[in-house]
């Protein structure tokens, strides 16, 4: 194998796996035939082809089924990470809520809806109650502050109101129960998501780490934007609506942050509230203009 | 292309390069570069992406498959529709072309 299929085998791994199974070696046939003889790299414009192409072809192959069904999916997944990632500083603290909410996010990624929506409760009963500072279940020392590396981090839900978290919870719990009635099977979502966790672990949840600048709350609203960004992009390819549903669920809670602290809000929260709101309502708009037929 | 089409120039080109009957991915990037006298050059992954879209379209299909050097190759056939689409738009693009065209070939004939 020469080091030019050896990189261009390596590019094509942007598309998906059975695709790559049936036509893999039809693509790599004519990039090969096409390349001078003494190349070992592929050219730019054929590197960029062959990675929006596999990532245009992801995104088609997951408009498969019902768009609501899957959006939803979607969307109680990303509520179930924040929710485990809020928690995971304070892990020394609550380690059996960090565990069932942690069990609950992966039972969500692997499409166990039930036990997810029964650990989900459970969390989200104790959540309410520590941002009501009410005990329930156990007895909890409050307020719970963080482990390290997160000394800096302020204790669990000092900041802001309960209203926030809780209409997070109860988001996350209408969306399982949606498809626990439903009961159509679900698709096992990427271990990718397990990689967003250590980011957005830490966060605060009414936001008092992105006004402060914190870089890791930083990067944070880099991935929000960019999954957000990517959610748009998404409806205007295969103007399907299931990137906007999940991109209006994670929005919403987001506007109760912003609703809440109204009377305290600095000019970063709003900033980012509004970014978040205008991505959400951009991946709401793209599918129905992307239903004009545009074929290439 | 206008924005008003519902086919982009290199669809355009693909569709017509099928016209004279099936071909494989690469014959196709060939036969584009020739009808478009080598203004558009389409990368392999460009290609395929629109030639899948394409055939869920329903515009092509998968004439055959053969063999070659162990490695799969698919001939590509435009269907009724296709033909239909690309010959609607060689008429949009004919007529705006003849808004243009019966003003200047005339001026300079008169």
């Amino acid at each position: 194998m020469s080091r030019l299929e050896r990189r261009y085998r390596l590019l094509l791994r942007a598309y998906p796996g059975d695709y790559r199974a049936d036509y893999g070696d039809e693509l790599l046939d004519v990039l090969l035939t096409r390349a001078e003889a003494d190349r070992v790299l592929p050219p730019a414009r054929e590197a960029a082809a062959l990675v929006v192409g596999g990532v245009r072809t992801r995104i088609t192959e997951a408009a498969q089924g019902h768009a609501w069904v899957d959006g939803t999916h979607l969307a109680v997944t990303a509520l179930s990470l924040v929710q485990v990632a809020v928690l995971i500083p304070y892990a020394g603290s609550i380690p059996l809520w960090v565990a069932i909410a942690g069990v609950a996010f992966l039972c969500v990624l692997r499409g166990w809806i039930r036990p997810a929506l029964a650990l989900s409760v459970l969390t989200a009963a104790k959540v309410t109650a520590i941002t009501l500072g009410v005990q329930i279940f156990d007895p909890t020392l409050l307020p719970i502050f963080p482990d390290p590396p997160w000394q800096n981090t302020d204790a669990l839900y000092m900041n802001g109101g309960p209203y926030a978290p809780a209409t997070s919870s109860i988001l996350l719990i209408l969306g399982l129960m949606a498809l626990a009635i439903r009961g159509e099977p679900l698709r096992h979502r990427s271990w990718w998501w397990l990689a967003a966790v250590p980011l957005v672990a830490g966060a605060d949840p009414a936001w008092h780490d992105i006004v402060a600048g914190d870089p890791g709350a930083m990067l944070r609203v880099g991935l929000e934007t960019a999954l957000l960004c990517g959610a748009a992009y998404a409806g205007h390819l295969t103007g399907d609506a299931r990137w906007a549903l999940a991109a209006g669920v994670y929005a919403l809670p987001c506007c109760a942050i912003l609703v809440e602290n109204l009377l305290y809000i600095s000019r970063q929260e709003v900033a980012h509230g509004m970014l978040i709101v205008l991505l959400a309502l951009i991946a709401a708009a793209v599918p129905y203009r992307a239903r004009r037929r545009i074929l290439l | 292309m206008s924005r008003g089409s519902a086919v982009s120039e290199q669809t355009y080109f693909v569709l017509a390069a099928l016209l004279d009957g099936p071909l494989h991915g690469h014959a196709i990037l060939k036969r584009v570069a020739d009808l478009s006298q080598d203004r558009i050059i389409l990368a392999v992954g460009t290609l395929y992406g629109a030639l899948d879209r394409l055939a869920a379209n329903g515009v092509i299909v998968v004439e055959k498959e053969e063999i070659v050097n162990g490695r799969k190759r698919r001939y590509f056939r435009i269907t009724d529709d296709g033909r239909g689409l690309v010959e609607a738009e060689a008429r949009r693009m004919q007529q705006a072309a003849a808004v243009v065209t019966r003003r200047t070939l005339g001026a300079t004939f008169t």
